[in-house]
């Protein structure tokens, strides 16, 4: 089942970014477009997807306006963050002051966890998916840790950014991340003045968002550092430009001088040739494959596109995941999960909810490498194989074991059974897979079932080794526990390699 | 269970006792050769076993220097810390310096020539977040430059990539997360382990099924890296387990999470594992308020795990292939708080424990005339230690895994 990696000859580059012809548009390449945008192909959604051609499912699944909502307790604690955090500073005792300091401390952490919680639950529903996954994306484009944020409040804004951002061009979302406080924190452009200019954002700008490593020069850096000077947090809460701490002198960047601001030097590194390279390699490791295309000309030609397009991340979405390079068949079951896709992928192939306890979910998502908003540092994850190692596959296949484990609920928290308690009222309490749910597969015949479950489950490339074992699984010991027969099968292959690839 | 499926302990046992006899696997899998070599390799004691082995001690939260050493005899310790400063029952070892009082265990291996203290460890620039000081450390980078990889994972990029697939992991951490000294630019054979009770997942009545699905063939590429990782996980696992439940020893190990963690890794080495990097942390030294009954708790637990340690290598006759060192994110403040307490500060002195190290305490003391608001300036960077311990210790090119030159410590 094999196939080999398509090449000039056997797809020339002019053909790549074309759109599959609609003789190809079916289950397979549906399934296949479902689990690389979102992250599972239920049978509901392949069908569904079938029913238009592949640029409607596209243009669906990234259409603007899907927010996720802001907590009210998250917007009330922003609101009087500023306030609150300037009382308890002027409190003299230093005992009562600490303590009014830990209160607003554990207070956002607290909202931190509700906020992580409601994104896995808001991006486990499969309309918002797709634009998560891309969120997600270019998170890890434009990293950041809460370790060193910290305040959820100014996390959940700046994830709107990058939400937003998919709708721009994307010289104007890095801007628009450059003003983000967030950003202007976590990179030190608060600190950066014409005085004492700081380099970390001028050089990840261009190392990590723009050109990649060695595009530039050091002097190139020092000279743009320059240019982003004023930038501030007003209110520890909003971005606020000065301009008496801006240096508005010339500066040489990319052999060009002039008096540049911070968006300038943005404007200058699109015009360099990598700019229109760099993102489209990361996004295709993100979705595609951890090896680099079989030939640098298929970026190339699609870069040049895409700067003929004004870099619109739209252009750039509609065109790669409807063309005849991304379904190319030698791209099936080859790229690892990432264990956001892997949980919420779990989620949506087994419609049971995400598990409202944030203490075991977010532990979960730390033990198999996805730690929620703090990636390992500032080059953020780094995907496909590198999730892979004794510790994570443990995590993975604890976490699958969990789905299938009744909670006692006798054994619960305070917290997770308020949070229990709240999930219930808003319907999200359907956690685990249940007897019932899963008695229902028992009515198919061993084959019938082995075709259902490899056909929804994994890609084509496992098909047809897994069919035969999963039917020997399941009919060993049929006259015994049957019904274990099948749980304990369906958990093996979601353990299994397969399901931990796409 | 099916019987055929009964713990086998090497990938060529695995594939050999699973369904249809392991002939399939060998005709399609490219990598079979190589860990074939490998496991009938892995049998006979080989040059890998005599291998010199690191076991890193983290102490989480930051360790408070100036009760850990006392400068017993510096007024200004005891101007700085009139409700903190410790005088009685300490264990004096020099003119000037002592051990806090419930260092017993590290005043004996002291003089038995086992310990070395580093005085006064730090870096430039300190920073006093907790987790970005970890990450200095962890890293060994400047405090103004952002590392990816971990000093010990370049140290596994560097020596022990292209290992064997069946070989035994090089690097074990106690604990679910993979800790930033390890993170490589490779990937890399880590295995993370609990400290006490079930050493991983529980067994279930579903891991046939997943060891039935996982002998299916996958071609090259990421496929066959996941089941190969996946192989050796649960060979790894079943190994580790076995190591663990046959192991006897007659030293006590304090009940403690360090202890414990302590005692499995003293089992993995007599069982002759190839692993060369062990991480445990100890958590809880960021007191900044009632210190005097919390640290000693610590360290109480921590000189006595050590000294367990070191006994039970000793015992085993594995004391000359094991050196053991602490470290942590920073030092506290010079004085103390308003709540009993220390707040976060610089350099603090590190332990490194073994056979052959020299003994004794080296580097410079910290100065302690201080302001009350001021911080200790450290005397020693933590990078010459690393040097140290790998160019000396591991036999690796310290100047490459640190990018830079730094003075060794002359502890080996």
């Amino acid at each position: 089942m094999k196939h080999t990696r398509p090449t000039p000859q056997s797809l020339p580059v002019k053909d790549a970014w074309k759109p599959l012809p609609l003789s190809h548009w079916n289950t397979e390449t549906a399934a296949h477009l479902l689990r690389r945008i979102g992250y599972s192909a239920t049978p509901s959604k392949v069908k569904q997807a079938l029913n238009g051609p592949i640029s409607k499912t596209i243009e669906k699944a990234f259409a603007p306006d899907k927010p996720l909502q802001k907590n009210p307790e998250l917007s009330k604690f922003e609101n009087e963050f500023f306030e609150r955090g300037t009382q308890a500073n002027r409190i003299k005792d230093p005992e009562e002051r600490r303590k009014a300091q830990r209160e607003i401390r554990r207070e956002s952490d607290h909202l931190f966890r509700q906020y992580a919680i409601e994104w896995y639950r808001f991006a486990r529903d499969e309309t918002n998916s797709p634009q998560e996954k891309f969120v997600t994306f270019l998170h890890d484009v434009f990293v950041i840790e809460q370790r060193k944020i910290r305040e959820p409040f100014l996390l959940f804004n700046y994830e709107q950014t990058l939400r937003e951002g998919i709708q721009l061009n994307y010289p104007d979302l890095c801007k628009r991340v450059s003003r983000e406080p967030s950003m202007v924190r976590y990179l030190d452009l608060n600190q950066s003045s014409a005085r004492k200019p700081n380099e970390n954002f001028a050089r990840e700008l261009f190392e990590l968002f723009i050109l990649g490593e060695g595009n530039y020069t050091e002097d190139d850096i020092k000279e743009a550092s320059r240019a982003f000077t004023g930038y501030r947090i007003k209110k520890r809460t909003e971005f606020a430009y000065y301009d008496k701490i801006h240096d508005p002198s010339p500066k040489t960047v990319f052999g060009k001088t002039g008096p540049w601001t911070g968006d300038d030097i943005i404007d200058l590194a699109f015009e360099k040739p990598t700019a229109r390279t760099y993102l489209i390699q990361e996004l295709l490791k993100f979705y595609l494959t951890d090896d680099d295309l079989p030939h640098p000309d298929y970026i190339r030609a699609l870069g040049d596109l895409w700067a003929s397009r004004d870099f619109n991340l739209r252009f750039l979405i509609e065109t790669v995941f409807q063309s005849r390079l991304f379904h190319h068949p030698a791209y099936r079951g080859n790229l690892v999960k990432s264990p956001i896709q892997f949980y919420l992928g779990l989620c949506q192939d087994l419609q049971v909810d995400v598990t409202p306890f944030s203490g075991r979910t977010l532990h979960s998502m730390r033990t198999m490498g996805q730690n929620f908003y703090n990636p390992p540092n500032v080059r953020g994850w780094l995907y496909g194989q590198n999730w892979i190692n004794s510790t994570t596959i443990s995590g993975r296949r604890q976490l699958v074991d969990y789905l299938f484990t009744p909670v006692n609920e006798k054994n619960l928290n305070g917290n997770d059974r308020r949070a229990l308690k709240a999930a219930r009222e808003k319907g999200h309490a359907n956690f685990q897979v249940t007897s019932d749910r899963l008695g229902k597969l028992m009515k198919l015949e061993p084959p019938a079932l082995a075709d259902h479950l490899t056909t929804y489950f994994i890609t084509a490339l496992s098909r047809e080794t897994y069919r035969p074992a999963i039917i020997q699984l399941v009919e060993q010991n049929k006259d015994g526990k049957p019904y274990w027969n099948l749980r304990n099968t369906v958990i093996g292959l979601l353990q299994s390699p397969a399901y931990n690839l796409c | 269970m099916s019987k055929k499926l009964q713990a086998p302990l090497t990938r060529r046992e695995f594939i050999r006792q699973s369904a249809g006899g392991g002939l399939g696997f060998l005709a399609f899998s490219g990598f079979a050769p190589a860990f074939l070599t490998q496991s009938a390799y892995a049998q006979n004691p080989g040059p890998e076993r005599d291998r010199p082995i690191l076991v890193m001690i983290q102490l989480g939260g930051g360790n408070d220097g100036l009760n850990t050493l006392i400068p017993f005899t510096d007024d200004n310790y005891f101007r700085l810390r009139p409700n903190l400063s410790i005088r009685d029952n300490i264990h004096i070892v020099d003119d000037h310096l002592a051990l806090h009082p419930a260092l017993g265990q590290f005043r004996n291996l002291l003089d038995q020539g086992n310990l070395s203290i580093i005085q006064n460890v730090g870096y430039p620039n300190p920073s006093r977040s907790h987790f970005r000081s970890t990450e200095i450390w962890e890293t060994a980078s400047d405090s103004d430059e952002y590392g990816t990889t971990g000093w010990l994972g370049r140290y596994l990029d560097n020596n022990c990539s292209g290992t064997p697939e069946d070989a035994d992991p090089s690097a074990i951490h106690i604990g679910d997360i993979i800790p930033q000294s390890y993170l490589t630019d490779q990937p890399a054979s880590i295995f993370g382990m609990r400290s006490s009770g079930s050493f991983n997942r529980r067994k279930s009545s579903s891991d046939m099924a997943y060891e039935t699905l996982l002998n299916e063939p996958h071609t090259e590429g990421s496929p066959s890296y996941l089941q190969q990782t996946m192989m050796n996980t649960l060979v790894t696992e079943r190994r580790v387990e076995t190591h663990l439940a046959n192991y006897k020893t007659s030293v006590q190990y304090p009940s403690s999470n360090l202890g414990q963690s302590l005692k499995r890794i003293a089992a993995l080495i007599h069982a002759d594992m190839e692993t060369r990097v062990y991480y445990v942390s100890q958590t809880g030294y960021d007191t900044h308020a009632g210190q005097l009954t919390k640290h000693a708790e610590l360290l109480g637990d921590l000189a006595n795990s050590m000294a367990a340690f070191q006994k039970d290598l000793k015992a085993n006759k594995r004391d000359d292939q094991v050196l053991t060192m602490t470290f942590s994110e920073f030092g506290r403040r010079a004085a103390e708080n308003g709540s009993a307490g220390t707040d976060h500060g610089t350099a603090a002195p590190l332990f490194v424990m073994g056979r052959d190290v020299k003994g004794g305490i080296l580097g410079q003391r910290p100065n302690l005339n201080l302001d009350p608001k001021e911080d200790l300036q450290y005397t020693t960077d933590f990078r010459g230690i690393y040097n140290t311990v790998l160019d000396k210790w591991l036999q690796a090119d310290a100047q490459q895994i640190l990018g830079n030159k730094f003075d060794p410590i002359p502890f080996l």
